[in-house]
């Protein structure tokens, strides 16, 4: 089942007044239980297709759809709590892995919601390889990867039925980055989608590609992940580029 | 003790500016580049002040609530031209919220001790009212100028944060918060310290003021411990009011944080 879908999604931006398209008319159909790649070169606009999916940035055009209903009957807050951005940097507040991982819950669109236990947040640190990471420790004296970790742990936590993941493993070395991977995969379930953003090799666990460049976004399925599906409609994603820009976390958007 | 005010011929006054000579030689002989600036300041201050006192013996003599009014938008407005000059962040449309937190918190404020403690008739007495709101203008200014500065700053170094609590379905003020908290903190230190040494350290400009013109201490330290109460009570409504209405400038109408490459 489809569970969210963007159509003739559209981003420009100015550069030295002259208005410049990121990409135009891109579409992409993301189906549940499923993990997607996107990929592309460096100022292509990757992050910022997030960023228009999570509805983090202006929109030039475009529609936006989780489990059929339009992004615009649903309040920003709450649209965000569902299709949930990780960026590239696993910004956490001071204070404790626990601290963190209920920070969502200290948020008004969590309101009236049961923060998870103490078990259920141990838990959840155990399934992503973090038995070992107290509750109570501190988040200054985790090492890079156990950050990246708590940092997508705390928007799993949160579950999200559209979980979008900027290169959240970009700082990582392999062994960690393939952990991330394996955890994306385990924790996305049956419920949820994963659209991720990475610069690494394929690591087997996403059912299909998407690929923009120069403002064209297309799809491909992974042969090895056909089973698990992964449809697109986006793969038509007409798109120019009006003049050579450079966007994206990489080129200072994000 | 001798009651009124000692009045300087302007014969001391003008060989009291050769005190300034001190400056000027050390910042001469240790080449500080700041001689033009301390002659600058000097002139200021005998052209502002005499010109300051030449329009309150105008208004003293000729007040009706309407020109005390003037006077105070004009002390205001320029109060909000120099807090808004000290913000170093690079942050536009802030000149109608600071005016709107100066004017706000100071007639406020110096209406309840004008009208409530120093019970003046009539009300908008100017030789009351202007003083005591130049002093509430001018300690309001600087909080606002450093709690703004402090917010801005403080928002920018949060920016990966405030993201992250933005994409976690947070609205622009929780992502905010904890910058509005450290700002407003950090406008209201000042005024506190400044209440701590008070008799101790310092004798404050008002019951200095006081002292020279004769008056009983006791009485100056009544009038002190108003001043300062107003100058916390007046500080606060300034600096929390200034932060709750410039925040969003650093956000998008949808609620996201403008990074510095995506600000128009």
């Amino acid at each position: 089942m489809t569970l969210f879908r963007a159509e003739g999604l559209t981003v420009s931006f100015s550069r030295a007044g002259e208005r410049a398209v990121l990409f135009e008319n891109a579409a992409l159909s993301l189906e549940e239980a499923a993990v997607y790649d996107l990929v592309g070169p460096s100022g292509s606009g990757k992050s910022t297709l997030l960023r228009a999916c999570a509805r983090m940035i202006e929109r030039d055009g475009g529609a936006l759809y989780l489990n059929g209903a339009p992004s615009d009957a649903v309040a920003l807050t709450k649209w965000r709590r569902q299709v949930c951005l990780v960026p590239q940097k696993p910004s956490l507040v001071s204070g404790t892995v626990r601290d963190n991982l209920v920070l969502p819950w200290t948020l008004k669109v969590h309101a009236g919601e049961r923060p998870p236990s103490d078990s259920e947040l141990a838990n959840l640190l155990d399934r992503a390889a973090l038995g070992d990471v107290e509750l109570g420790r501190d988040v200054s004296q985790l090492s890079g990867g156990q950050l990246a970790r708590v940092a997508l742990l705390r928007a799993f936590a949160t579950k999200p039925p559209v979980l979008l993941l900027d290169e959240v493993d970009a700082a990582l070395d392999p062994d960690s980055a393939r952990a991330i991977g394996r955890l994306t995969r385990l924790l996305v379930g049956e419920s949820m989608t994963c659209l991720r953003i990475r610069h690494r090799a394929a690591d087997g666990f996403a059912a299909g590609t998407f690929e923009l460049k120069d403002g064209a976004l297309s799809y491909r399925e992974n042969p090895s992940q056909a089973a698990i599906g992964g449809s697109a409609p986006g793969r038509t994603g007409s798109a120019r580029q009006s003049a050579p820009v450079a966007a994206g976390r990489e080129g200072g958007l994000r | 003790m001798s009651a009124g005010v000692v009045d300087i011929g302007y014969v001391e006054l003008f060989a009291a500016s050769a005190l300034m000579l001190v400056a000027g030689i050390v910042s001469y002989k240790l080449e500080l580049g700041q001689t033009r600036r301390i002659a600058v300041s000097v002139v200021r201050c005998f052209v502002q002040l005499l010109a300051a006192g030449f329009v309150l013996e105008y208004l003293f003599a000729w007040q009706t609530w309407w020109l005390v009014l003037l006077a105070l938008v004009f002390m205001i407005s320029a109060a909000t031209q120099i807090a808004t000059s000290r913000v170093k962040s690079e942050v536009k449309g802030l000149i109608p919220a600071v005016f709107v937190s100066l004017f706000v918190s100071s007639v406020a404020v110096g209406l309840i001790v004008v009208e409530g403690v120093i019970h003046a008739d009539p009300w908008y007495n100017a030789r009351q009212l202007v003083p005591i709101a130049g002093m509430i203008i001018g300690n309001a200014m600087s909080a606002i100028a450093v709690a703004i500065d402090r917010l801005f700053s403080d928002l920018d170094s949060r920016s990966d944060e405030m993201f992250t609590l933005v994409a976690l379905g947070a609205t622009a003020r929780e992502a905010a918060f904890p910058s509005i908290k450290a700002a407003i903190a950090a406008g209201m230190t000042p005024v506190l310290a400044t209440m701590s040494a008070a008799g101790i350290v310092t004798i404050p400009g008002m019951m200095s003021g006081q002292l020279l013109a004769g008056a009983d201490p006791l009485a100056a330290a009544k009038y002190q411990i108003v001043v300062m109460l107003m100058l916390s009570a007046a500080n606060t409504i300034a600096i929390v009011m200034a932060c709750f209405l410039t925040y969003r400038k650093r956000f998008a109408a949808d609620g996201y944080y403008l990074d510095k490459g995506i600000r128009e």
